[in-house]
């Protein structure tokens, strides 16, 4: 039989054509096989459309993309065919950024408050005002020694333009510099930074036989999401690659695996220790498990040998067996068993997880557990497991940060509230600014990042956006008048991604980097500038050497042209064609850990073996020697290799914190923090004391919206708008709720009033509600308001007389609390306990 | 390729060649057969849709609104979530639609007589709307038993619609298919589940799936003869599931104004 992966061989092979002048075109081309895409017809006119390849920027995934130019106006976005990432596919949403390009209620000249804070009340300025105001307060708090009460807090900023714009503000002279990843997943980072060092996984779906999934729902959405999902159903058509996926609902993911299993909320930590007890109990760990043990650390001894490690692992375990975790997860016993031997045997498999797992009170544990069962398998960087990721390395022109970047210290929670929050504490920002301990800013910058609507707690969110003596200063940098910026005091109208330049270097799953970047579609809409373009005039107006680069245009173009590969292809102007390059030549990355160490590099000058943990380590001073690896300030800095019982080796290098260079699943540093130093049981504290008719909420995105940003896309509206509450019969029953009545449901945080969807594909005893919706600024198609700089001009929009829907949905954060992860500061997104009544 | 043949494959031989998602790869159906008797035609456009690649992610629709700029409320293709079954053990299918280029198109049937806006294209089978001629009159859209038709209001002659716009539909892509380029939502599709070509071309894609394995079509017994076939979707067909009804959902954008008309 001709296979898919053949045909799509062909497909590519005919795309590369196109890059070359015109395809010469027979008249009997439509007999033929018709070639995938990067060409595009006017419908009306037939007229060839101009093409231009970019990257996407709906997602944090950042697809490549090629964009259609019809008479200077974008019509068309599609996949970039010569993707090694997307394999040329695209998702709903980056196809309908169209739509956010000529949203009616764009902003499109810069904007000063005239009224109180969040009335709506506008004038319009000039950038030379609105620069000149920015300006003036920097150099004031410069000259004042508090350049760190100028804060930057970004919610999406990448790549070149992290650089630019970050780099920016270093230069400045503030290190107060926040994002937003805690309300992403940045528990499983922080997770994997503790274990095997730096984060991110690739799950090789081209390789994998097995995939055992703990709450992702990556065919819907995903931080990698088209990449990897258009891999795992091609997998699963085309080599019947199965799928186990462990959900409090069916979602799409889940309804495309052999089984759904569902999980009573935040106990998958139970379900992978009890499934780590199988497989030790079983004894299938032997073999790969046992090859790969010599790389964990599982003891506090680092000398101990693999019957040593397999022993400690197996006492660790002893009492997490399948019967115990049934009690709690309400998963059957028997299921665990025999999805831990079908994982452990049906090699290579790949553990998944996501938010579903992490944004638990217990999420770090659950990311540790994930880790061990991979390695007591022997199932992990390798091909066809979870892999460490790959992504483009590019050679970014330098911006010189100022000697000192003093920061405010509110980035990381309170005291206490997480012992290693490697990616920051962000949902606790606005609390840590109204409690002023340790300082408020003067002025607030946000960028893509609209902080009352995409956190928890948004009534408290609002509150503090609101008051000047808290904020003294706000400035929203945005394309669009939203559920943030409408409490801002200037807004700075940024571009979309559509007419902005980028280089890009997300993750490619087939583990050989994919080098990309975003052009623009067309020129700025109206007086819109990207931010990345106007922080160089911010910097002229503030004397701050910006580099060579003269925008970021410029910085893209050197970055292209000074990145080995990308050079030698053409540089710019080859990624200005083609908007894509990978070395054809390179092997997939794989196995970063086993690779021997030279004893002239670890016995080089300057290098100390640290007993303890059996690192090799370049210590800055004999003082740091003395104090040992672990317990000095950002030693990882100076790691250089790890011994291990059979010899020195790369490992699992750290880069955020003082681990070994083993798979570190006996941890001291959290066992320094008084938490488990082995992946241990954590129960989740509000669910110990839930009365009987208590329910959980969980959260989820659909793949028509990414979580606060897209409902102004018109045609992911008209798709999906309104999210009622998914309820099981049986749990509606007790309560005296009907499918489609209007329910209340009440936390201890605060509470909405949404509609009742019941639904036979969520298990009892939970509500899920999703992101996405229930807007109160954003624009007409997301809130049927329309902003205030848009007036009463349609800008050419001819669809909003025609929205038929008046639902616009409802969001969940009023309820949910801004609350922390103990151990990396995750926002707990899964946690809430909420009651439930008919109104 | 011989189309008016049933399956020639047992389900052992079916099951080795596929490989995956045997679970849903009917073994009965009977692949529907050209009209027999008429003119063979030299081309007939048709696509496969293979359900087992589909996650119900929603890209082949917004690769077509965008593609016609199709106005808010009207849809030229789409795709259901269909729920079944009781909690624990629920399935939830994808069913991607658009026009099935019926081979005997109801639709075509509907426009007046002396109007004949919409019609079958000898050349390749693809069902068209006519803007030019149409009258806006919607027969067409109330006689598609597949729903696949909606009213345009920004097409057309408004003298001659009586501000009605026209009827508007998938057509397969013709300006892109023209120039060999496959249709949007086939471009785009992540799981690869949608797939175009010529059935009277034994080399195709298309051919050589609707030969060598089994599929099933929309409304089979409305002799409509679509020229959309499905591969994992014999659940649209079986009695267990209409029985099963009683406890399915089907969920589609298109649900909440399937009788909306533009006025």
């Amino acid at each position: 039989m001709f296979n898919r992966r053949n045909f799509l061989k062909l497909g590519a092979a005919s795309a590369t054509t196109v890059i070359a002048p015109a395809l010469s075109l027979n008249a009997n081309a439509a007999k033929d096989l018709p070639i995938r895409g990067n060409r595009d017809f006017s419908p009306v006119t037939g007229k060839e459309r101009k093409m231009i390849p970019s990257a996407c920027w709906q997602c944090v995934t950042r697809c490549s993309n090629v964009g259609y130019v019809e008479d200077g106006k974008l019509v068309k976005i599609e996949p970039n065919i010569n993707s090694i990432r997307t394999e040329g596919t695209l998702c709903a949403k980056g196809q309908a950024a169209i739509n956010h390009t000529y949203d009616p209620d764009r902003i499109l000249y810069p904007m000063r408050r005239v009224g109180e804070r969040g009335e709506g009340k506008w004038k319009r300025i000039t950038w030379e005002e609105a620069l000149d105001e920015i300006a003036a307060r920097m150099k004031k708090n410069r000259d004042a020694g508090t350049p760190e009460k100028v804060v930057y807090h970004y919610g999406r900023a990448k790549a070149s333009h992290s650089k630019t714009v970050g780099g920016f503000f270093k230069a400045y002279g503030t290190g107060s510099i926040g994002n937003h990843t805690s309300i992403c997943e940045g528990g499983k980072w922080s997770a994997q930074e503790l274990t095997w060092g730096g984060h991110y996984d690739n799950w090789d779906f081209d390789n994998t036989k097995f995939v055992l999934n703990f709450g992702s729902n990556f065919l819907e959405t995903h931080t990698n999401h088209i990449p990897v999902a258009h891999r795992m159903l091609w997998a699963m058509a085309e080599r019947g690659v199965e799928m186990v996926t462990f959900d409090v609902r069916n979602s799409n993911t889940a309804a495309k695996s052999r089984d759904w299993v569902p999980v009573k909320p935040g106990t998958d930590l139970a379900v992978i220790l009890a499934m780590i007890n199988v497989v030790m109990s079983e004894g299938l760990y032997k073999g790969d498990g046992e090859e790969f043990l010599k790389y964990t650390r599982v003891t506090e001894d680092v000398d101990a040998s693999v019957a040593q490690k397999v022993s400690a692992i197996k006492a660790h375990v002893k009492g997490y067996t399948p019967a115990w975790a049934e009690k709690i997860s309400g998963v059957p016993a028997k299921q665990i068993t025999a999805l831990a031997k079908e994982f452990a045997t049906k090699k290579p498999a790949v553990l998944v997880s996501y938010r579903g797992l992490v944004a638990h009170y217990n999420g770090n544990e659950g990311e540790r557990a994930a880790q061990l069962l991979c390695a007591v398998t022997g199932q992990m960087d390798k091909p066809g497991t979870r892999m460490k990721a790959v992504g483009a390395g590019w050679n970014f022109p330098k911006i010189k940060p100022a000697k000192k970047t003093p920061k405010l210290d509110i980035f990381d929670g309170f005291p206490g509230q997480a012992a290693y929050p490697t990616h920051h504490v962000s949902h606790q920002v606005l609390k840590m600014i109204k409690d002023g301990r340790n300082g408020r800013p003067d002025m607030y910058i946000t960028y893509c990042y609209t902080p009352a609507y995409a956190n928890g707690d948004v009534q408290e969110n609002i509150d503090i956006l609101k008051d000047e003596k808290l904020i003294p200063f706000y400035v929203s940098v945005d394309p669009f008048y939203g559920d943030s910026t409408m409490y801002a005091d200037l807004i700075l109208p940024d571009t979309p991604f559509t007419e902005r330049w980028t280089a890009e270097d997300m993750v490619s799953p087939s583990q050989v980097a994919e080098f990309y970047i975003r052009q623009p579609f067309t020129k700025p809409m109206g007086e819109a500038r990207d931010f990345s373009d106007v922080v160089f005039d911010l910097g002229k107006r503030l004397g701050i050497d910006m580099g060579k680069a003269k925008s970021h245009e410029d910085f893209v173009r050197m970055t292209c042209d000074s990145t080995p590969g990308v050079k030698e292809a053409g540089g710019f102007e080859y990624m200005k064609k083609v908007g894509v390059w990978h070395d054809k030549n390179a092997k997939p990355q794989q196995q970063v850990y086993n690779r021997p160490v030279a004893e002239s590099v670890y016995k080089a000058k300057g290098v100390v073996l640290d007993k303890a943990s059996g690192v090799y380590w370049k210590p800055k001073s004999d003082a740091d020697a003395k104090k040992g690896y672990v317990a000095t300030k950002k030693a990882y800095k100076g790691y250089v290799a790890q011994k291990m019982p059979h010899g020195v080796f790369s490992g699992f290098a750290p880069d955020a914190v003082n681990k070994s260079g083993f798979l570190e699943l006996w941890s001291p540093l959290l066992k320094a923090k008084g938490f488990g130093p082995m992946p241990t049981w954590m129960a989740i504290p509000e669910h110990q004391k839930m009365a009987s008719d208590d329910l959980y909420m969980t959260t989820y995105k659909v793949a028509t919206h990414s979580h606060s940003r897209t409902m102004n896309c018109k045609y992911l509206a008209e798709v999906y708008h309104s999210n009622p509450a998914w309820i099981n019969p049986a749990t509606a029953k007790a309560k005296g709720i009907y499918d489609g009545d209007r329910i209340k449901v009440k936390s201890a945080t605060g509470e909405f009033v949404t509609k009742a969807q019941l639904t036979e594909a969520i298990m009892p005893g939970v509500i899920a509600v999703s992101h996405h919706c229930g807007h109160w600024a954003y624009g007409r198609y997301a809130s049927d308001r329309r902003a205030p700089n848009a007036g009463s001009d349609d800008r050419g929009d001819r669809d909003y007389k025609l929205k038929w829907w008046s639902d616009n949905g409802v969001h969940p954060n009023w309820a949910i609390a801004n609350s922390p992860d103990p151990i990396n500061g995750q926002q707990r997104w899964m946690d809430t306990v909420v009651k439930v009544t008919r109104v | 390729m011989s189309n008016d043949s049933g399956p020639k494959l047992n389900r052992r031989d079916l099951l080795k060649r596929i490989g995956a998602g045997s679970a849903l790869v009917t073994v009965a159906a009977a692949v529907p057969t050209v009209a027999q008797g008429a003119k063979k035609q030299e081309v007939r456009y048709a696509m496969v849709i293979d359900v087992r690649r589909c996650s119900g992610c929603q890209a082949c629709s917004i690769a077509c609104k965008t593609e016609f700029e199709v106005p808010i409320g009207g849809v030229r293709s789409w795709v259901e979530h269909h729920d079944a079954g009781v909690y624990p053990n629920v399935e939830r299918r994808m069913l991607p639609r658009l026009c099935n280029h019926c081979s005997k198109p109801p639709c075509v049937d509907a426009c007046p007589e002396n109007i004949n806006a919409t019609y079958k294209r000898e050349e390749d089978g693809i069902v068209v709307v006519d803007e030019s001629k149409c009258i806006g009159c919607a027969k067409c859209v109330e006689a598609c038993p597949y729903d696949a038709r909606f009213m345009n209001p920004f097409k057309g002659d408004p003298k001659l619609t009586n501000g009605n716009g026209t009827a508007d539909k998938c057509d397969f892509c013709l300006h892109r298919i023209s120039k060999g380029v496959a249709p949007s939502c086939v471009n785009t599709c992540p799981g690869r589940a949608r797939i175009f070509g010529d059935l009277n071309d034994p080399t195709s894609e298309v051919a050589k799936l609707v030969d060598e394995l089994d599929t099933t079509v929309l409304r089979r017994g409305d002799k409509t003869k679509p020229s959309v076939f499905y591969i994992g979707a014999d659940w649209i067909e079986s009695k267990k599931d209409k029985k099963a009804q009683q406890f399915s959902r089907v969920d589609t954008h298109r649900n909440e104004r399937s009788t909306h008309r533009f006025s």
